[in-house]
């Protein structure tokens, strides 16, 4: 399923800004990441997705090379990021999953201008564009921030370099509804602003969906599926069906939780090419009665555990 | 396949300046505390002054303070610091170990001004107080034929001498400062739990002695004294580079009149002392480099 989802990604890039081969991490015993082959596209919004636990996050740090990698290979626009790993973070601008932004002596103020020091890309015009835009209070002590000023915080850190790879983990995890709208409407702009490519995870996945263009699902440590999103919006679709009297599913369909017994109406969300799909159902009796397409988190959850029948 | 025009890491002389600063941010609150404390301290000794007490004189060399200051300066070096997890530090573009070394460096900086500010604070006090600025003083020196751990000494075995120390016994206090700064920053850097080891290590040695002794195990008692021994008041040992041995080379002997005085058994020697520190320091800083290697790049 997920090989004929991929070609689309295959013929149609020939850059990537981030791009692993068979990437394995494991904590003791548990596998956190599994063989993992990514590729995002430079210049792309890359909406990794899964569960928790499922390795997003530790993906994330195998890329800033803050964890090390059981084996495999990871590359951040062509530097390994194992033997060049200060050279591939002075490229990043990361939103750890973590709300905590620094030493919790430091005023924000302080810590931005140590920051700034680190990065000689740093754009202080921008950063006091931002510190307006996200309502920074400058001379607030670090270990005094609440959640959401922290997140505020991070983000700063993350944009104000304008790096060629923004890599978020839950951005938005802890901001009001007010402030996660202003957040966006922020990356939007930056992404109009400045040429970057987006890693985001999260599970809010609708704020990201007018953001994203390309999307992989992680499950339980392994890449199930990376595509272009509208790839993926029209390849899972929701069937509404009416199936006959000891329906059989067909063997090559994957169907959640095929049912036989007396005719009635279900509605599956079915991944595959629409056409085929309809094509394989009518042949095996069952009557196709709407195809729906299904909004980005929708799709999503099609491959995700316990989330195919609906 | 061609990438976007990458960015250019920090320049490692800019890494280290900007850790210069964030140390002394992080410091400036033991840093506010040790300024009260050197203020009640003049004052209590200008007190002394004009109520008719002694003066105080310059001896650098005989001050204990800048060793356990750099005993204790990383600390605060790393305050907040998760060295061993996800620390803010190692999320910056630096290479791990570098920038491990760049803040100790940076802290070293910050020490050295702070044992400036120490010394021009005892030769302010030196002078306001009247005290002798060069350090001289009168000693009773044993004579070498004495035993000194003879009961009681004759008063005229000893000799009456004025000691002037050589100036170059004024770098002591940043010597011992830079040496145990060192060592307890390899420890910090090399360790998860840093406290429990510098504390450990010699409390298991007493332990041991203490054992030893309980248990009418002479050897052993034997062996942990002798150690200690080397260790703190050997010719090359600690006292070496805390105090060029000013501290080990006094003794309190009781004399026939049944006064207990201290003598000193020799004056410190700029050789031993130039040896002692050159091996402390170079121990110092091969420990540094070897814990460095836990802080390397992933």
């Amino acid at each position: 399923m997920s090989n004929v989802l991929d070609r689309a990604l295959d013929g149609a890039v020939s850059t990537y800004a981030v791009s692993t081969q068979g990437l394995t991490k494991r904590y003791g015993d548990e596998v956190a990441l599994n063989a993992v082959d990514l590729r995002i596209p430079e210049g792309s919004v890359f909406v990794l997705l899964g569960a928790n636990g499922a390795g997003k996050s530790t993906a994330l740090k195998l890329l800033l090379n803050l964890e090390r990698a059981d084996s495999g290979v990871a590359e951040v626009f062509g530097l390994d990021t194992r033997r060049h790993g200060p050279r591939v973070r002075a490229q990043v601008g990361y939103v750890p999953e973590r709300h905590d932004a620094g030493y919790r002596w430091m005023t924000c103020d302080r810590l931005l201008k140590h920051v700034a020091a680190y990065y000689p890309a740093w754009d202080q015009t921008y950063a006091d564009r931002l510190i307006g835009a996200l309502e920074i209070r400058r001379n607030r002590k670090i270990g005094g921030l609440s959640k959401g000023d922290t997140r505020r915080l991070q983000l700063l850190m993350a944009l104000a370099h304008r790096p060629p790879l923004l890599v978020l983990d839950e951005p938005t995890d802890g901001l009001d509804p007010v402030v996660r709208k202003r957040v966006l409407t922020l990356l939007a702009e930056h992404l109009a602003d400045s040429p970057t490519t987006v890693l985001i995870t999260t599970h809010h996945i609708h704020e990201v969906e007018n953001l994203a263009d390309h999307v992989g699902i992680l499950r339980a440590g392994r890449l199930v599926i990376q595509v272009p999103r509208e790839e993926l919006q029209r390849t899972v679709r929701r069937y509404r069906l009416d199936l006959p009297d000891q329906w059989e599913a067909p063997r090559d369909l994957v169907i959640p939780a095929p049912r036989s017994g007396r005719v009635r109406e279900v509605q599956w969300t079915i991944v595959g090419d629409e056409r085929a799909v309809t094509e394989r159902l009518t042949t095996s009796g069952a009557r196709v009665r709407e195809v729906v397409s299904l909004p980005l988190e929708e799709a999503a959850l099609a491959f995700l555990p316990d989330e195919g029948t609906r | 396949m061609s990438h976007p025009a990458l960015h250019p890491p920090p320049r490692f002389a800019n890494v280290v300046r900007e850790q210069v600063r964030a140390v002394a941010l992080a410091l400036r609150v033991p840093a506010m505390a040790a300024l009260a404390v050197l203020v009640l301290g003049s004052g209590l000794a200008i007190g002394e002054f004009i109520t008719g007490g002694g003066a105080v004189d310059f001896a650098p060399e005989l001050s204990m303070v800048p060793a356990f200051v750099g005993l204790l300066f990383p600390i605060g070096v790393w305050k907040g610091e998760n060295r061993f997890g996800t620390s803010f530090l190692w999320l910056l573009p630096v290479d791990r170990r570098q920038h491990a070394l760049a803040k100790v460096a940076a802290g070293w900086v910050c020490l050295m001004v702070t044992v400036l500010f120490f010394l021009v604070w005892l030769f302010v006090l030196s002078l306001v107080t009247g005290g002798n600025i060069l350090g001289e003083h009168a000693v009773q020196l044993l004579p070498s034929t004495v035993i000194p751990e003879a009961r009681t000494l004759d008063p005229a075995a000893l000799r009456a001498v004025r000691y002037a120390p050589d100036p170059v016994f004024w770098l002591v206090p940043f010597t011992a400062a830079t040496g145990t700064y060192l060592l307890t920053s390899a420890v910090t850097l090399g360790v998860r739990y840093p406290v429990r080891w510098i504390i450990g290590v010699p409390l298991s040695v007493l332990l041991v002695s203490a054992l030893g002794a309980a248990a009418r195990i002479d050897w052993l008692k034997l062996l942990a004294s002798r150690l200690l021994r080397f260790v703190f008041d050997g010719r090359y040992g600690l006292d070496a580079l805390f105090t060029a041995r000013a501290e080990s080379l006094k003794t309190a002997v009781v004399l026939t009149t049944g006064k207990t005085v201290s003598v000193w058994r020799a004056f410190p020697d700029v050789g031993d002392w130039a040896l002692a520190t050159t091996l402390w320091i170079g121990a110092g800083l091969a420990a540094l480099m070897a814990a460095a290697l836990r802080q390397r790049e992933k």
